[in-house]
């Protein structure tokens, strides 16, 4: 029977190790600690429920937290000051919170965490946000502490957080106000509307005086309504734009006048006409159609706005990972020797530099400082990409966001928040993002020039009325104002980006930004980082020379590093069943050089065959052969012996030449920038059949922001996009148009990149490209549509052909025709299986998250 | 048509209760999530199957 080296974590459903060969059958596997003791907190409570809905709604799998790490936060949630500042008390006495939960990801935590209130006394109501992952709480204070409370969701692996009293409460207030003003404007149309009907119907001054005067004075108390909470945003923004536009040169201004201020107009002279005609008791009224503009008009900005704020929550995710609390251990003020018995949990804004705190394992630390105590392996995932533990021992640096896996680490804490190296990170990201010239959208470019030409015509129109025939002039101009509905135009932009980029989600591809869609439509420049997107990311070996049996003791050494290469020695050599490892002593490693130690009785040693093999021996000639085909030539000494010779390489994902000749027919040109060995880079580079001169090797972060300044030098027309993975690609992302991370990147680069790719491997690349050709398709589409619309309405309107009636009616018919073509297009469709798309298993919710270093395993599995 | 008379405020009172629930549900966060609510009839404990 062969054992698979790896079963699903029974609680998260990570790869974990396999039960030890004693254990019962259908014994449960566990990947850590924290998930084990979360499994059994919940088979103890009777909770087993949880399994069976935990694939319903899923985003990546996470390995619980360990108990023990969750509940440091516990404690906090009873301080004087965090319930005056979070916490709101109600007539009956009992308290209500909102919280931060860190770990929630399925459904299964949904139902674990409403049932609170059936699992503790005193718990009155729980209700969780899965998407945000924010806890309404609602508790007795009398019967039960939040802290305990806290313990409890500890004992489930659940971290508790005070929330931040952020920019996204405002954000979501200032939503939730506007959300208001929409149902109020929709409420408001509605009921003139009806009013309206009645008069269409026949009723008339000469039918019923009485019922038609109430009905105008009605609509006008009505629109009045409308006008306040709906028509005061458009009169303000029109307010404003106005005073910009005279406060600069009268001719630049002008064009760059917002679509507000026809809208503003046009409600504004037909409200006063409507309102005039109502007061005398004579002509016609349009309270109707000003109400249904408002409210239409206003449920445009609300969709665009809400789209706006998805994507800034994104991007503050970035902050919630870094932890807001830490254990101190003494104060920066107080004599060393008054080490204290008992860490304490503070708010990590309260460190100062020169505190001591204690970082346990699992605990991720809160401040840059100087590991004064303590050896473990650290997880620097989040700073630098790298998935592989690192070494850590007293004097050296460690920095905020880095994980701590080994043992407990005693921290003097060095710098703080903004200071510390991923603050200063993305404070840079954040600056950078406003200093980035937007990509004007076309809906902009075209507004300034459609605002002008409709003021334009309208006043010629009523002026050409007024002499003609008075009474026409302003029925005439406030029905070309309505009909040249601007907000047609306006949605044809956003709609169809933000419909395009909800199906791009759904394909794995996530769009952060909406504007970069028309800048990839017009791609010229296509950087790839070689690594992790062209090629597979991990070494194997691509050719051996020599004793093959020696391979086995060099595997056996090389299983005490972590570096990569060692990494593809030892799988290499497949555990055999029965046979016992081999004993190694002595293992030493030699940075940059190689590892040696005794393996059994024999000395081996592997590395860089400059380093042991004697100088004129043939295989340095023959590794010199390697290092030219782009291998990395590694050689096995055994007791002084050389007895093998190894070339390793990064072997091509399939499809990528196929892939590179298919952007060069599309007129894209290819580039392939890499912080590798620039014989390697190159070798790749012409096995994908890039030209030479497109090729970088060797280049650090610095010159891949340098190349791509250059480029965009060079070619002041280009368009660059640059797909790339690691915080060494971060300033890269940011400084190309287009910045594209990969399934598998750090952090950093996820944030600084404007698009990302759920899906490894090369497909969502094509699917990217080809998506954003189909949305600005139907972009183009809106606004050719609206356009043609527009000249005719407006050209009608000036003839005096249209009433102000028809225009109202007009225009939520050309407002639908926009939605209904953002609504069809086929972007992003699935594409008929090619010989890659097997290897890309898609983003289902049983692929690793993109931090988990089993990535890479699955992906080479695959 | 004298009826109208009648129907018209009670209408209007429809619309103002409606905008005062719609309000209310807005202040209350009602609409802010969008997701969870939809999973949550999934959620509620079903009988346990009968044992044979």
């Amino acid at each position: 029977m062969t054992q698979p080296s790896s079963v699903p974590c029974a609680h998260c459903g990570l790869p974990a190790p396999p039960p030890p060969a004693d254990a019962p059958e259908d014994a449960p596997s566990f990947c850590c600690v924290g998930c084990h003791s979360v499994y059994l907190a919940l088979h103890e409570s009777g909770l087993d429920s949880f399994y069976q809905l935990r694939n319903t709604w899923s985003s990546d799998p996470q390995p619980a937290q360990a108990p023990e790490v969750a509940a440091e936060l516990a404690p906090l949630l009873d301080s004087e000051a965090f319930l005056n500042e979070h916490a709101k008390t109600h007539d009956d006495g009992s308290l209500s919170a909102r919280l931060h939960l860190e770990g929630v990801h399925c459904a299964g935590c949904v139902w674990l965490i409403e049932r609170l209130p059936e699992l503790m006394e005193g718990v009155l109501n729980a209700r969780l946000d899965l998407t945000r992952g924010l806890l309404s709480l609602r508790w007795d204070p009398a019967k039960v502490r939040l802290s305990e409370i806290g313990q409890a969701l500890a004992r489930f692996g659940y971290r508790a957080h005070p929330l931040r009293a952020d920019q996204r409460q405002v954000r979501n207030e200032g939503l939730g106000r506007l959300l208001t003003r929409v149902g109020i404007s929709w409420a408001v149309a509605m009921n003139t509307m009806i009013f309206a009907i009645a008069e269409y119907a026949g009723l008339s001054a000469l039918a019923d005086a009485g019922l038609h005067t109430t009905m105008r004075w009605l609509s006008l108390g009505l629109s009045m309504v409308a006008l306040v909470v709906g028509g005061s945003i458009f009169f303000r923004r029109a307010w404003a734009s106005l005073r910009t536009a005279f406060s600069q040169k009268l001719s630049a201004g002008l064009t760059h006048l917002s679509i507000d201020v026809p809208i503003a107009l046009g409600i504004g002279v037909g409200w006063v006409h409507s309102m005039y005609n109502t007061v005398w008791g004579q002509g016609d009224v349009w309270f109707d159609s000003l109400t249904v503009l408002i409210a239409a008009l206003l449920s445009a900005r609300y969709l665009q706005l809400r789209g706006n704020a998805r994507a800034a929550d994104a991007a503050e995710r970035l902050y919630s990972l870094l932890p807001r609390s830490a254990r101190l251990l003494r104060r920066a003020d107080e004599p060393t020797s008054q080490l204290r018995e008992r860490a304490e949990a503070i708010l990590a804004t309260s460190l100062r530099p020169g505190d001591l705190i204690e970082v346990r394992t699992g605990d991720v630390v809160a401040a840059d400082g100087i590991v004064m105590l303590g050896r473990s392996e650290v997880l620097r995932a989040l700073l630098t990409g790298e998935s592989r533990p690192e070494k850590i021992a007293p004097g050296q640096v460690i920095e905020a966001g880095v994980t701590n896996l080994g043992a407990l680490l005693h921290v003097e804490v060095r710098a703080t928040a903004e200071e510390t190296r991923v603050g200063k990170l993305l404070r840079w990201i954040e600056d950078h993002k406003s200093q980035r010239a937007p990509i004007v959208q076309l809906a902009d470019r075209l507004g300034g020039i459609f605002v002008l030409a409709v003021l334009g015509a309208a006043l010629v129109t009523s002026i050409i009325w007024a002499l003609i025939e008075p009474s026409r002039a302003i029925p005439n101009a406030v029905a070309l104002l309505v009909i040249s509905c601007p907000c047609a135009l306006g949605m044809a932009t956003p709609l169809a980006m933000s419909v395009g980029a909800g199906r791009a989600a759904r394909r794995g591809v996530h769009i952060k930004n909406d504007d970069v869609i028309e800048a990839l439509d017009h791609l010229t420049d296509l950087i790839f980082d070689k690594t992790g997107t062209l090629t597979v990311g991990q070494p194997t070996i691509a050719a051996m020379e020599g004793d093959e049996e020696a391979l086995s003791l060099a595997s056996a050494l090389e299983s005490h590093s972590s570096h990569p290469l060692a990494r593809a020695l030892v799988a290499a050599v497949p555990p055999q069943a029965g046979f016992a490892p081999l004993p190694t002593s002595e293992v030493e490693e030699h940075t940059g050089r190689g590892i040696t130690g005794r393996v059994g009785t024999q000395r081996v040693a592997v590395g860089r065959p400059d380093w042991q093999l004697p100088e004129e021996h043939p295989w340095c000639v023959r590794a010199d052969e390697l290092a030219a085909r782009g291998l990395t030539p590694l050689v096995v000494m055994v007791d002084e012996e050389p007895r093998l010779l190894l070339g390793l390489g990064d072997r091509l994902r399939p499809g990528a030449g196929e892939l590179v000749s298919r952007l060069g027919q599309r007129g894209v040109r290819v580039h392939l920038v890499s912080g590798d060995h620039p014989e390697l880079v190159a070798r790749v580079g012409e096995d994908l059949g890039i030209e030479p001169s497109h090729i970088r090797g060797g280049a650090s972060p610095e010159d891949k922001v340098a190349f791509i300044k250059t480029l965009r030098d060079v070619h002041p027309d280009a368009t660059v996009a640059m797909i790339g993975d690691g915080v060494n690609d971060a300033a890269a992302l940011q400084a190309a148009h287009v910045g594209v991370a990969v399934y598998g990147g750090s952090e950093a680069s996820l944030q600084a990149a404007d698009i990302f790719l759920m899906r490894q491997g090369l497909t969502p690349v094509e699917d990217l490209l080809d998506g954003s050709k189909t949305i600005m398709r139907t972009v183009r589409r809106n606004l050719l549509g609206s356009a043609i619309y527009n000249v005719f309405g407006v050209s009608l309107a000036a003839l005096g052909l249209v009433s102000p009636l028809v225009a109202a009616l007009l225009m939520p018919i050309s407002s639908l025709a926009v939605v209904a073509s953002s609504l069809s297009q086929r972007s992003f469709e699935p594409r008929p299986p090619k010989s890659e798309t097997t290897a890309s298993g898609g983003a289902s919710h049983a692929s690793p998250s993109p931090r988990a270093p089993s990535s890479h395993a699955r992906e080479s599995a695959a | 048509m004298n009826i109208l008379y009648l129907l018209i405020p009670m209408a209007l009172l429809l619309t103002l209760s409606s905008v005062a629930a719609f309000v209310w549900a807005v202040r209350r966060g009602q609409l802010d999530d969008l997701d969870t609510p939809a999973l949550r009839p999934l959620l509620d404990d079903e009988p346990e199957p009968p044992r044979r």
